[in-house]
């Protein structure tokens, strides 16, 4: 079901596709999971509540769906969105700097492998100092790989937006992390 | 989707780290999510043919299908060129039976004559 495209599969699923609800989840869910982490600072219960309500809302909107209005992508990942702020102003806190990913087994390459999770650790401690905006921005635009229009589709604001976003926010990042460099390993590079 | 406007600033290679290292859904959390998909989704609809064909209704089933239909349509046809085809031979069969020769009185019979006479 590669070749299908989201909006497809949706539409199978409401017509009671049980393949369809499997191949959605399976193909979305990961992306939903690792954003949601990423917004909320790595707490990963909290992003797989998240992550849960959100596909949630997917299956229950899934026969209202109107194909053509929206890509699935756009609506999950602003979905998702609303519901990390939701989480972060539930929990009265706006900044988490001690929640970071614990990295995965950093096999092959033991030294190579906790660099690189140091690196995704660091990266998502500095993210969590930028305002909920900017940290969206730069994480759908430099670690997801959405293009500014998707982005700006998402954020429901205009693409200049988007690029001012993600401007600030990256010169806030560098300004945190890269006086860290010879730390984090990345004299040589 | 491309990750672009790399690299004015020294950042990507905590981007590159941040991709490789994301939270993933394990087993348990994917079940969970299966659950809630399989739960919330409406029941079945009947869909097309995958062939392209479309079903036929239940009232042609239960005529009997095409071999019925077959035969209804050549009763139907055989009753049409009986009423649209020359007649002749139909013609001589009633002339034939009804003519102006057939003798009524030997239909009815004498002793019918005679009750009228005595009544």
């Amino acid at each position: 079901m590669d070749e299908v495209t989201d909006e497809a599969l949706l539409v199978a699923y409401a017509n009671g596709d049980p393949r369809a609800a499997r191949a959605l989840t399976d193909r979305l869910a990961p992306r939903v999971l690792a954003h949601a982490a990423r917004l909320l600072g790595g707490d990963r219960a909290e992003a797989e509540d998240v992550a849960q309500e959100a596909m949630l809302r997917l299956w229950r909107i899934a026969p209202d769906w109107r194909q053509g209005e929206a890509k699935v992508t756009t609506w999950l990942y602003r979905v998702t969105a609303n519901l990390c702020t939701d989480t972060l102003r539930k929990g009265g806190r706006q900044v988490r700097l001690d929640a970071v990913a614990d990295p995965p087994d950093p096999a092959p390459g033991a030294v190579a492998g906790l660099t690189g999770a140091e690196r995704a650790g660091a990266l998502q401690t500095a993210l969590m100092a930028l305002p909920e905006r900017q940290r969206e921005a730069v994480v759908l635009r430099h670690i997801e790989g959405f293009a500014n229009p998707e982005i700006a589709g998402i954020m429901d604001i205009g693409v200049e937006a988007v690029e001012s976003l993600t401007a600030r926010g990256k010169r806030r990042l560098a300004a945190l992390l890269l006086p860290r460099k010879e730390e984090l390993g990345l004299d040589d590079e | 989707m491309s990750r672009t406007d790399r690299d004015d600033t020294g950042l990507d290679a905590f981007f590159e780290a941040a991709g490789r290292y994301g939270a993933a859904p394990d087993a348990a959390f994917r079940a969970r999510l299966l659950d809630d998909a399989l739960a919330a989704q409406p029941a079945p609809t009947p869909t097309p043919d995958p062939t392209g064909r479309r079903q036929r209704p239940g009232w042609f089933a239960a005529l009997g299908g095409w071999p019925a239909l077959s035969g209804l349509a050549t009763a139907t046809v055989a009753g049409v060129w009986i009423g649209i085809a020359q007649p002749a031979a139909v013609g001589d069969l009633a002339f034939g039976g009804f003519g102006g020769d057939y003798d009524f009185s030997a239909l009815i019979g004498g002793s019918y004559t005679l009750g009228l006479a005595d009544g």
